[in-house]
């Protein structure tokens, strides 16, 4: 039973951080359409970011933070003003416009391992304590994954709720066309989507990072992930993405009690094949 | 010398998965990323059967690509009802299961050692053991699948793929199972990439999981990219280069880790700029019908048939909690031009969705011929006689206007893979006699000048004469037209309608939605008024006009 709980715990733990690469990912896809593969190479580059300012500069990690949350943010912009919008004007088609992002997914990616190397980056972190609650056990990294979803999923509700631009996605994200006709500057609107899923983005990148470290390869699985979160929670669902999250990690890590640990990414991806089978508007979209 | 010969190698094997890839992406518009996966299953099917069960060639490599078709075909399943993005995830979710199996199931396929040992491929007792013996069955196997992918392209099975990509509704409009075809293509497309796997794992004799990653992929889509989607000689080009030009890098003194990096980055790089730049690659797709090859025989199109009355009763369908369609019965009748009328939103489209099965009613029924058209797909009900146009055209508009034709006649052998494969000689003289048919539609619209012309390039005029045209090719005699002569102007409409009396009077059977009442009074015999998804009259067109309380309907 012990043993059901601890994985219970890691399950929410890591559902959080699923959360956060789903709802990030969702975002940018719910409200631009663009399929942004090269989300997790920029994933990688916040990481990337952050290792540099801790562990080159010796700045504390709440500077590493803040410096991956900036690059995010800036590569984000960037990837959307140089790479999406050109396509975007040029009136090229969706599959297109994927593509392009795959290259870029690609050059990000070997551009990283040529000028920082291969080998696994680490963080000079504070020292672990562990926290018990009852028979199970977190680490102070696995709260903050954890305190991270909850403060973002407030902060970005918060955004979307009040402000001006945050109701202008939302409008955008329910009805493009209606939006485009009410008036809303709908590329404005995608770079500062583009630029704030990039900078959430990062904070799991950094987390990870501290965690378990860092490699020019890790962007694929959050891609992947924060994909199969939106997917299973339904497209154009915030909700839905963290509750798809959610679903994966619990699932991933409750799988673990019967089936060896090396099977355990496989998993998520029959939970989506299921899914896409039996229920393809997604768990739980609550429209079409 | 081995060293050039074993790049050849390479690049025959390669071609193979370039061409492959392309009827996918390129033909078909399916956007899979699993074709790494495809190339990795075929490679260790071969190595596990020719190592463990020592089997002789070509067995291990039939044995991979059953294998492989089935997992393609798995692929697919999911993504059948659903397409775009979910056909994405899905088939990278193959390919991450794909590594995972490669990696974890260590008893099969070595584990992370992955499998070495491979037998190498034994013909007339002499082993294939250096790249010059090898070379030549790598030729002969890569010209074979060449083959194989130029039958499905140069077919009117390939031409129905690429009307799958342009617009999916419209192909199944065209009759066309787009179901099968995508189940057809995926499992042509692993079972082709699989053969690649298959002789790789034979001549390299060492196979791990890291030969079948995501990279693998996009550098084939990056040779597909850089040849030309949709034209199967362009990835052959794209294959070549991509192959060699990377080689040369080999030259200069670089890390190998460092220089496989710098590879990558440039197929990043190059996928980018071609689609900048030069999106149709180098070698564009081409047409594959010629007009000047018709011959001068021109079957009449409004030939007479005696077509009957479609009828639906009761029907009725919600959204949500709107009712688009309540209680709604309607009876067209063989020989005339019923017109459907009514405000926006009345239901007149819902209606034609209805009759022709692209939405199930919640209730009611459709009957054609005694026959009741239940559960019936929208091809099952096209090739039973009854079509429709789209309001909003949805053309093939990167096929040429005489493709977007031919593409829609019925009962085209050339549509089933057995005919194209095993007896192209008749799909050849069929797609003989059906470019006179089509030339024959295109005549009677009077869009044969325009034949050769992408669809994309006609005037807004042009465009719905070619729609009326696509559907008069699905030789239906129950033809629905969802506002044929919509923002037209007064003399092309004038021109136009001869064509709806011409057909009603050879006893087809005819249905109009139209807002411009002249067009209605003109055209139509008896006129249906819609408001609110259900029927308020019908009558003349003279009559319905005249009654006060539908104008004042109308017009609020």
């Amino acid at each position: 039973m012990d043993l059901v709980l601890q994985l219970l715990v890691n399950g929410l733990v890591n559902g959080s951080h699923y959360a956060l690469l789903g709802l990030s990912f969702g975002l940018i896809f719910g409200t631009t359409r663009i399929t942004h593969f090269a989300y997790g190479s920029l994933y990688a580059l916040s990481a990337y970011a952050c290792w540099w300012v801790t562990a080159k500069l010796g700045l504390p990690l709440v500077a590493g933070f803040a410096a991956g949350i900036a690059a995010g943010a800036a590569a984000g912009l960037l990837s959307y003003g140089l790479l999406y919008r050109p396509f975007e004007r040029a009136g090229s088609p969706p599959l297109v416009i994927l593509i392009a992002s795959l290259g870029l997914f690609i050059v990000v990616e070997n551009a990283i391992g040529i000028v920082f190397g291969t080998d696994t980056k680490v963080v000079p972190s504070p020292p672990a304590s562990l926290f018990l609650v009852g028979p199970a056990a977190f680490t102070s990294v696995q709260l903050a994954q954890l305190g991270a979803l909850v403060v973002i999923v407030l902060g970005l509700w918060l955004f979307l709720s009040q402000t001006r631009f945050g109701r202008a996605v939302r409008a955008q994200t329910d009805n493009p066309e209606m939006a485009t006709i009410i008036g809303i500057d709908t590329v404005r609107l995608s770079a500062l989507v583009f630029a704030l899923g990039s900078a959430i983005a990062a904070v799991p990148a950094c987390l990870i990072l501290v965690k378990d470290g860092g490699t020019a390869y890790m962007g694929f699985l959050a891609v992947f992930m924060g994909f199969v979160a939106v997917v299973v929670g339904g497209i154009g669902s915030l909700r839905g993405a963290v509750a798809g999250g959610y679903a994966l990690g619990l699932v991933e890590s409750l799988g673990l009690w019967k089936i060896p640990s090396e099977w355990q990414s496989t998993i998520a991806f029959v939970v989506l094949f299921m899914v896409l089978l039996f229920r393809p508007q997604g768990l739980f979209a609550g429209r079409q | 010398m081995d060293y050039i010969l074993h790049v050849l190698v390479m690049v025959a094997l390669f071609a193979i998965l370039a061409t492959s890839f392309n009827l996918l992406i390129g033909y078909s518009g399916l956007f899979a990323l699993s074709h790494a996966a495809f190339f990795g299953i075929g490679a260790y099917a071969t190595a596990i059967v020719a190592l463990k069960l020592g089997l002789p060639f070509p067995i291990p490599l039939l044995m991979g690509l059953a294998v492989t078709a089935v997992a393609g075909v798995v692929v697919a399943l999911p993504a059948l009802r659903i397409s775009g993005d979910y056909l994405v995830i899905v088939s990278l979710a193959l390919q991450v299961i794909v590594i995972a199996v490669m990696l974890n199931w260590t008893g099969l396929t070595g584990g992370t050692d992955g499998i070495r040992g491979i037998p190498r491929i034994q013909i007339l007792g002499a082993s294939l053991d250096t790249a010059a013996k090898f070379l030549p069955l790598a030729v002969i196997v890569a010209a074979l699948c060449y083959w194989g992918s130029w039958r499905v392209g140069a077919s009117p099975f390939g031409r129905a793929l690429k009307a799958m990509r342009e617009n999916e509704a419209a192909a199944q409009a065209a009759g066309k199972n787009i179901v099968a075809m995508k189940l057809a293509v995926f499992a042509i497309a692993a079972a082709l990439a699989s053969v690649a796997g298959s002789l790789y794992a034979q001549y390299v004799t060492f196979i791990s999981a890291d030969s079948f990653t995501l990279e693998l992929t996009i550098y084939v889509l990056a040779m597909v990219i850089l040849g030309g989607t949709g034209n199967l000689a362009g990835s052959l080009v794209g294959a070549a280069l991509l192959v060699v030009l990377p080689e040369l890098l080999k030259f200069v003194d670089l890390p190998p880790d460092i220089a496989d990096k710098l590879r990558q980055l440039f197929y990043g790089v190059l996928l980018i700029v071609m689609l900048r730049l030069r999106p149709q690659g180098l070698l564009p797709e081409s047409a594959s019908a010629h007009h000047y090859l018709a011959p001068a025989v021109r079957p009449r199109v409004d030939r007479p048939i005696a077509a009957a009355a479609l009828e639906g009763r009761g029907l009725e369908k919600r959204f949500g909690g709107i009712v688009a369609v309540s209680k709604l019965d309607l009876a067209l009748a063989p020989g005339r031009i019923t017109g459907l009328i009514g405000p926006n939103g009345a239901g007149k489209t819902t209606a034609f969705n209805l009759l022709t099965g692209f939405i199930e009613p919640d209730a009611g029924e459709v009957a054609y011929r005694g026959r009741l058209l239940k559960g019936l797909k929208p091809h099952r009900i096209v090739r039973l006689g009854i079509a429709r146009s789209f309001q909003d055209l949805k053309l093939f508009t990167r096929l040429t206007v005489l493709e977007n034709v031919l593409v829609a006649l019925p009962r085209q052998r050339g549509d089933h893979l057995a005919y194209v494969y095993f007896t192209p000689w008749a799909v050849a003289s069929e797609e003989r006699a059906n470019l006179g048919r089509a030339m024959a539609i295109l005549e009677f619209v009077g869009l044969q000048q325009r034949a050769a012309e992408p669809a994309a390039d006609l005037s807004y005029a042009e465009e719905k004469l070619l729609a009326v045209a696509r559907l008069l090719a699905t030789d239906a005699e129950v033809l629905l037209f969802d506002e044929p002569l919509s923002g037209l102007a007064p003399n092309t409409l004038r021109e136009m309608q001869p064509i709806f009396r011409r057909l009603a009077d050879s006893g087809r059977t005819l249905a109009i939605i139209e807002h411009n009442l002249d067009v209605i009074r003109e055209l139509c015999d008896t006129a249906v008024f819609l408001d609110e998804g259900r029927k308020l009259a019908q009558d003349t067109p003279e009559r319905l006009m005249q009654d006060p309380v539908l104008a004042e309907r109308y017009f609020k």
